[in-house]
């Protein structure tokens, strides 16, 4: 066994890595030895010593924007410049050598924030492009500029930078460009463990997490930028001396290249990445001055290789060599939880929501839904998909403006920035949770502590006390596993744990939690359950979006259901669950007279069309389907059904190739396709009409249609077309409209005639009915009936149980990823347990 | 905290062997000084690559005479070259390279002006003689310093503009010529230059045009030109945006005389300036085409010997940085002889010392004084064309 | 004048648009484009060169073949600098294809040399007279191949399997897997094309400019400035804005001077992004939560 297979050894070398004087001990040995060798070495050397500790500087100032807040910039050669010029100008009109200096930060700072105001509200190519037209402008200025900045000949003769009567030369600069370089590592090390840097990190990773615990991303990223070109711009000022001429020419765009090489083949993110990668940058080709013509064909290869083989960078590739995992769990001070939640002991306030309305589009999404959320009761808002609960937990909690109606905590907080409402006791978690995945558990609670307030720059890391509260809080939640886990690495039921932890270390007055159970198995659900009773309890006003019933019905106070964007309905569990209007809502309604088949289709004696044998697939850590069996013969029609979250869409997805990948079989025509990619398993006969009819929008109705048919090679496009206009007449008149203006009901017949256009052996529907008028739902199902009893092999997923019984042949039911039940429609029809499934445990209880 | 303190003594000690190797490596002083070391730095790549390869054809020629002869001081000489890739901050570490590690006795360099102006300062800081070969910005050698270390065996702008303000005159009988310039320090030199010699003979301009490297098209700036009444066109640009100014002016139809620096001479202008490359009236300090002097046939015969691919005039563009570099070498070589040692005070000292010498281009007399540190002066220009890729003297 | 400046303007933003059109197409099926399109540009020159002057091809054989080695270029850097970066959601491929265009580009500066040449070309020799302005027929033949090419890339995609394709995983990549679109080949073919459109971008400029290994670099950022000006969602947009920016470049030069037409067109670009984030022609993409 080599040292790096044994545990404890590594988790030893882990620890010292970890520990901060290890860091400090680092900086310290860089720091001192380069100061060494400026002391020793020959002038050339020395000189080439500090342009080496000048691009450190400007490569950790690089890394605090790209490692910390990732934001990418092709314009540093920019700041740099400006650091030099404004130096080189200041001491030439007189100014102390060591106040330019200050000055050229300062200024460099504040271009960095100018620039920031407009790079920061794009993103990607655009803040790219964004950058190196920046760097472009100083480039030009500096030549147009010529009265101040010499034009093209650039300025030189500098007086040496005095200190208590020494003048400084190359070996003094060399000196302080070293101890500038320390400076900048210790800032940044200090920077990063400490609160800015996390809320950086976090920024980083979810700009949408980052504000839901009150960080305002905005500004976290302008001083972020500001801090890089702070840096950047202290190295230009010194720059100016130690090189004794900057012309436009010295700081071409190029360079700016070369300073993100440094830091990305050092190591983004890493504190000593910089240093090594500009080891390479600046003193590779010293060594190979011989082969200088090749220096940017070497430098090239370096980058794609570090690229491709080590993403991490060096030093990121070799600690993940050293990398182990400290196993300790949160300890828990077993302290009362009100003083973990609540600060100050204050009763908490009630939210009131009245009024809340919100269009898109011209579609009313939600209209005048109104209530109270008291302290220490669990709200419950519920109801079908497309409901709009979603979209009022989105406007509580910021991320969208309501058009009218008022959000009161205290003072009407309605239309705030969500980072406000965070600040002001608005926590909330996320339908796909939103955790930083990039920092550990810890720091995911601990970056939420003081609600986005970070303090003064650099930061101080967080003290013990919160350290402390972190761990209670992560225990009080009932995660157990280790608190130094990368959160993007933990399991499902985690993540939704951890999350709860860091809407809590806002110490909010009301947490919004947007269907929290989904893809947890029944015991992590019912231990979830009471932990939202636990939180409110304690005295938070905790509103709940959820599918699970039978959690609504255990742990509601109050339950409030939506359909289609208005409240229909409020009142308490048992109300709500005996109430016809919600049973309708979530079960279809129940005058739909299905078509059964005139004749039995005799499918018994077919062969089977589609057919899986333990099937499982899931997100991250997390089962969605788990030993899923399920058959289709050829001529049937068969219904799955289940509660929202069940693991039908994932079903859906793992049968047509979306989901990938999975493990078990899937047998298509007896051929195994579990493994293939969906438009192979399109070409082997297999037509998903997805959820959402998935329609393409900007193309007209016909070629939606011809896209069904694209791997069809004998087509006859016309006659077709034709045939399927006569089983879907509304499409008629629209068929040169392009898909995306069309009705949903328009688009729902669209994406089925798409689907059958392709002739496929079977058909998978996902969710039909989804969103659409009765009257439309009637007709569709009329559709699916003919469509039956013509022959057509059909499996069929809808949240409508009634509805999709009503025509099917079999029927099989999902439960938290499991089938658990299976029969013929008939028996399904009638048996209440399909109702448990979607309306909770009481129904059938009473 | 993983991630922040992420120093490993892996890590560690890597930096450290990777650190000291390097630098051992190039802290190594280059073994005793066994030979006489000739510092170049030039563009050796990029569109002025072809300029700095003749340069250093120019230098290996002669250094190869020097060595055949016996070496300087006992001692053979070695010439030491870097890419400044047309960056003066390139250039300028590389002359600390060169200066300070691998002590260099003489610096030739810096085809650019900008180059050139920026390695100035410290030259005469490090008291190393600096020998210019090509660029010709006029402050490089007047530069004010006292003692000054810049020599150059080139042609000087202002100088140059005097004469092309001649010719433009007393050929094409020019009374309102226009300027373009390329934008950059020569340019600038050059605007100064001209702006100079016409005041001198109270002419006006009908404008001054700038043309940028990667221009495509300056038929924008050539129509103000013309809309001022231009008759005649002096033009200060690299090859790649004087071809450029050529084809532009095909295009417009404008058939005006073109008076050049010798920018074109740089590259392959015939074929890149299409048709009207012919016309470019271009000044330069020498040629092979045309030359009967004995010494030009068997410097070309010897090129021809040295580097396989020359095979006839054609093949030695440009001219003026092989013969300006082979004469400076020559003058250099009896600068470090008459010093009689490597130290730059006694070699400066040694180019004022330089009597008479045979050279490529003429025969130099007293070609060094403290107050006119340049070799050549306007007596040595001609006027040539470019024809078929070889560079013709106008008779 | 104003003749002379619109002729060079349209003629240069139309080379800007051909490759901010190469930029659109990547992106639009993958959110992911060759940021070295320059060197696809400059690769693209340089075979034609090969073919044409260095082998004495006939010119139409050498375009073709310049065109299938700008088609393999763009194949290899979708399949060796893009995927892998994509696949596993991140984005340095953004700086793998700046690597991978310094790599190409020196390794043409050694094989083909460090000196520009000249790919004369018949359309480039005698002025033709326009408007009073002489212009190259080829000056005057380029914005029509530019436009040309939009409309053709319009008409493909409108009316041909790939164009659908292509339409359709922009549209809704995973249903257009559903449909059996191979959406990795479509993305594959994507950057081959935005490569073609590059290397006729170079083929085009050649014989007006002259060709070597560093020709592309300066284009490539403008012809990005024009896609992301445009709004690099929309095709037309960013063959408008490449005009625009062509144009906006000559009319500066023209009447300000030259010295000052990359500050004048660098500021235009940052004063879109501020008031525009999404170019002139894009759409805001919109976040869910």
């Amino acid at each position: 066994m080599t040292p790096l297979e044994n545990p404890s050894l590594r988790m030893r070398a882990a620890r010292i890595i970890a520990h901060p004087a290890t860091a400090l001990a680092g900086i310290a040995a860089f720091t001192a030895g380069t100061i060494a060798l400026a002391l020793t070495a020959d002038g050339y050397l020395v000189f080439v010593l500090a342009l080496f500790a000048l691009n450190v500087v400007v490569g950790v100032g690089l890394n605090v924007l790209l490692g910390l807040a990732g934001q990418i910039s092709f314009g540093h050669v920019g700041f740099f410049a400006i650091g030099a010029y404004t130096t080189a100008i200041a001491v030439q009109n007189g100014l102390d050598y060591w106040l330019a200096f200050l000055l050229a930060g300062a200024i460099s700072a504040l271009a960095g924030g100018l620039l920031a105001m407009p790079a920061l509200r794009v993103t990607g190519p655009y803040l790219a492009m964004m950058t190196i037209a920046f760097a472009f402008i100083v480039e030009h200025a500096a030549i147009e500029l010529r009265h101040i900045t010499g034009g093209h000949n650039g300025l030189m003769g500098f007086p040496a930078p005095e200190f208590m009567g020494r003048a400084f030369f190359v070996p003094e600069l060399a000196i302080l460009s070293s101890l500038l370089a320390g400076a900048s590592l210790v800032a940044y090390f200090q920077l990063a463990r400490g609160r800015w840097g996390m809320a950086m990190r976090a920024v980083a990773d979810s700009e949408v997490a980052a504000q839901s615990v009150g960080l305002n991303p905005f500004a976290i990223k302008t001083v972020a930028f500001m801090v890089s070109a702070c840096l950047t711009g202290l190295a230009g000022a010194l720059f100016t001396p130690l090189q004794g001429f900057i012309s436009p020419g010295t700081f071409p765009f190029f360079q700016s290249i070369l300073f993100l090489l440094a830091v990305i083949v050092g190591g983004t993110g890493r504190l000593f990445g910089p240093v090594i990668g500009c080891l390479i940058v600046v003193l590779l080709p010293e060594l190979l001055s011989g082969l200088a013509e090749y220096r940017l064909l070497i430098f090239g290869g370096i980058m794609l290789g570090v690229l491709l083989l080590a993403p991490k960078g060096i030093v990121g590739g070799l600690l993940s060599l050293l990398s182990a995992e400290e196993p300790r769990p949160a300890r828990a001070t077993g302290r009362d939880p009100r003083d973990l939640v609540r600060a100050d002991g204050a009763a908490p306030a009630g939210l009131t929501v009245s009024g809340l309305g919100i269009a898109f589009g011209g579609v009313q999404a939600v209209r005048d839904v109104g209530f109270t959320a008291a302290p220490s009761q669990v709200t419950s808002v519920i109801g079908p998909n497309g409901a709009g609960k979603t979209t009022v937990l989105n406007m509580i909690s910021g991320f969208y403006k309501p058009d009218n109606g008022s959000i009161a905590l205290g003072d009407d907080l309605a239309g705030h920035a969500a980072w406000r409402m965070a600040r002001a006791g608005i926590a909330r978690t996320y339908q796909t949770t939103q955790l930083f995945d990039h920092l550990s558990v810890r720091d995911n609670v601990l970056t939420a502590m003081g609600a986005g307030r970070l303090g003064w720059l650099p930061g101080v890391p967080p003290g013990a006390a919160q350290v402390a509260l972190a761990e209670d809080l992560l225990a009080f939640v009932g995660y157990t596993g280790p608190v130094a886990r990368r959160a993007g690495d933990l399991p499902h039921v985690d993540k939704r744990l951890v999350e709860i932890a860091r809407a809590l270390a806002t110490r909010p007055d009301v947490l919004l939690l947007d269907e929290p159970a989904a893809g947890l198995m029944s015991g992590d659900k019912i231990a979830l359950g009471r932990l939202i009773r636990r939180i409110a309890d304690v005295g938070l006003s905790v509103i709940l979006v959820e599918h699970d019933m039978s959690m609504i019905m255990e742990i509601s106070d109050k339950v409030i259901v939506l359909d289609a964007g208005a409240e229909i309905m409020t009142g308490t569990p048992t109300e709500v669950q005996t109430s016809d209007a919600v049973r309708r809502a979530y079960l279809g309604s129940g005058n739909y007279v299905g078509r059964p088949r005139a004749t039995s289709p005799g499918h018994a004696a077919r062969a089977e069309v589609l057919s899986t044998r333990h099937l499982t697939a899931g997100y991250g850590a997390a089962a969605a389907l788990d030993r899923v069996d399920v058959t289709v013969k050829g001529g049937e029609m068969v219904a799955i059904l289940g509660a929202n979250g069940a693991g039908k869409s994932t079903l859906m997805r793992a049968l047509s190739g979306l989901h990938r990948p999975v493990s078990g079989a899937i047998l298509l025509e007896a051929k195994p396709v579990q493994e293939m990619d969906a438009h192979r398993i399109a070409a082997a006969g297999l037509a998903l009409v997805p959820e959402g009819r998935q329609v393409f929008p900007m193309m007209s109705v016909r070629d939606n249609i011809l896209m069904g048919g694209y791997l069809r090679r004998d087509l006859d496009a016309e006659a077709e077309i034709d045939t399927l206009l006569h089983r879907f007449p509304r499409l008629r008149d629209r068929i040169d409209a392009p898909a995306g203006v069309l009705s949903g009901g328009e688009q729902q017949m669209l994406a089925i005639a798409r689907g059958l256009i392709a002739r496929p052996h079977i058909l998978l529907l996902d969710e039909p009915s989804l969103g659409l008028a009765p009257a439309i739902i009637t007709e569709l199902y009329d559709v699916l009936a003919d469509l039956r009893d013509e022959g057509v092999t059909i499996l069929l997923v809808d949240q409508m149980a009634a509805l999709a019984l009503a025509i099917a042949d079999r029927g099989y039911v999902l439960e938290n990823g499991r089938v658990v039940q299976a029969g013929e429609a008939d028996e399904l029809r009638r048996d209440a347990s399909i109702e448990q499934a979607y309306l909770g445990g009481g129904v059938a209880a009473e | 905290m993983k991630t922040v303190a992420d120093l490993t003594c892996l890590t560690r000690r890597c930096f450290a062997v990777v650190a000291i190797a390097a630098l051992t490596a190039s802290a190594l002083p280059a073994a005793a000084q066994e030979t006489v070391k000739i510092g170049l730095i030039a563009s050796l790549s990029g569109p002025s690559a072809k300029s700095g390869e003749a340069i250093t054809r120019g230098l290996m020629l002669a250094i190869d005479e020097i060595n055949q002869a016996g070496g300087l001081l006992g001692m053979p000489v070695e010439l030491i070259r870097r890419d400044d890739e047309n960056n003066p901050g390139k250039g300028l570490t590389a002359a600390r390279e060169l200066v300070q590690r691998e002590g260099v006795a003489v610096l030739f360099g810096g085809l650019q002006t900008p180059v050139s102006l920026a390695l100035v300062p410290y030259m005469n800081q490090s008291q190393v003689p600096f020998m210019g070969p090509w660029a010709a910005g006029t402050p490089i050698t007047k530069n004010g310093a006292d003692p000054n270390y810049i020599f150059r065996v080139s042609a000087v702008d202002e100088m140059v503009d005097i004469a092309l303000v001649e010719r433009a005159v007393a050929v094409h009988g020019a009374k309102n010529p226009g300027m373009m310039l390329i934008n950059n320090p020569w340019g600038e030199s050059n605007e100064k230059g001209l702006t100079a010699a016409l005041e001198a003979k109270g002419m006006p301009t009908a404008g001054i045009e700038r043309i940028e490297a990667n221009d495509i098209d300056v038929v924008p700036q050539l129509t103000r030109l013309k809309e001022a009444g231009a008759d005649t066109i002096f033009m200060v640009a690299n090859v790649g945006p004087s071809a450029q100014v050529m084809k532009s002016l095909e295009r417009m139809g404008w058939d005006v005389p073109v008076v050049s620096h010798w920018g074109p001479a740089g590259g392959r202008f015939s074929e890149l300036a299409g048709p009207r490359a012919a016309d470019v009236e271009m000044i330069q300090t020498f040629t092979f085409s045309g030359n009967d002097s004995p010494k030009a046939a068997a410097t070309l015969d010897a090129l021809m010997a040295m580097f396989p691919e020359i095979t006839g005039p054609a093949d030695v563009t440009p001219a003026v940085g092989i013969a300006n570099a082979y004469d400076a070498m020559h003058l250099t070589a009896l600068a470090i002889t008459n010093a009689g040692s490597l130290d730059g005070p006694a070699i400066r000292e040694g180019y004022y010392a330089i009597d008479t010498y045979e050279g490529l281009i003429k025969t130099y007399q007293t070609p060094f004084t403290p107050d006119d540190q340049d070799a050549l002066g306007p007596e040595d220009y001609v006027f040539t064309r470019f024809i078929d890729g070889e560079i013709i003297p106008i008779e | 004048m104003i003749a002379s400046t619109l002729i060079s303007g349209l003629a240069l933003g139309s080379m800007y648009g051909l490759m901010a059109l190469g930029f659109h197409v990547t992106y639009a099926v993958s959110k992911t484009v060759n940021f070295s399109q320059g060197s696809s540009m400059m690769f693209g020159a340089v075979m034609g060169y090969t073919f044409s002057v260095t082998l004495g091809w006939p010119l139409i054989f050498a375009v073709i073949a310049a065109l299938a080695c700008c088609a393999v270029l763009g194949l290899a850097v979708e399949r060796f600098l893009v995927r892998p970066f994509a696949r596993r959601g991140s984005d340095a491929w953004l700086m793998a294809t700046v690597a991978g265009g310094i790599v190409l580009d020196n390794v043409i500066l050694f094989t083909f040399g460090k000196e520009p040449r000249s790919f004369s070309s018949p359309l480039a020799e005698n002025a033709v007279d326009v408007f009073g302005v002489g212009a190259y027929p080829l000056q005057l033949i380029i914005p029509v191949v530019g436009l040309g090419i939009a409309l053709g890339l319009a008409l493909v995609t409108a009316h041909t399997r790939l164009g659908k394709a292509m339409l359709a995983a922009v549209q809704r990549p995973e249903t257009a897997r559903l449909m059996g679109v191979d959406t990795q080949a479509v993305i594959a073919a994507a950057f081959a094309i935005s490569a073609v459109f590059a290397g006729i971008a170079g083929l085009l400029i050649a014989p007006l400019f002259s060709v070597s290994a560093g020709m592309g670099v300066v284009f490539g950022l403008k012809a990005f400035a024009a896609a992301i000006i445009g709004g690099i969602q929309s095709a037309w947009g960013v063959m408008l804005a490449g005009l625009i920016y062509g144009c906006v470049e000559a009319v500066t030069t023209a009447y300000i001077g030259s010295s000052y037409t990359q500050i004048v067109s660098f500021s235009a670009v940052i004063l879109v992004l501020v008031t525009m984030p999404n170019g002139i022609f894009g759409r805001a993409e919109i976040n869910k939560v």
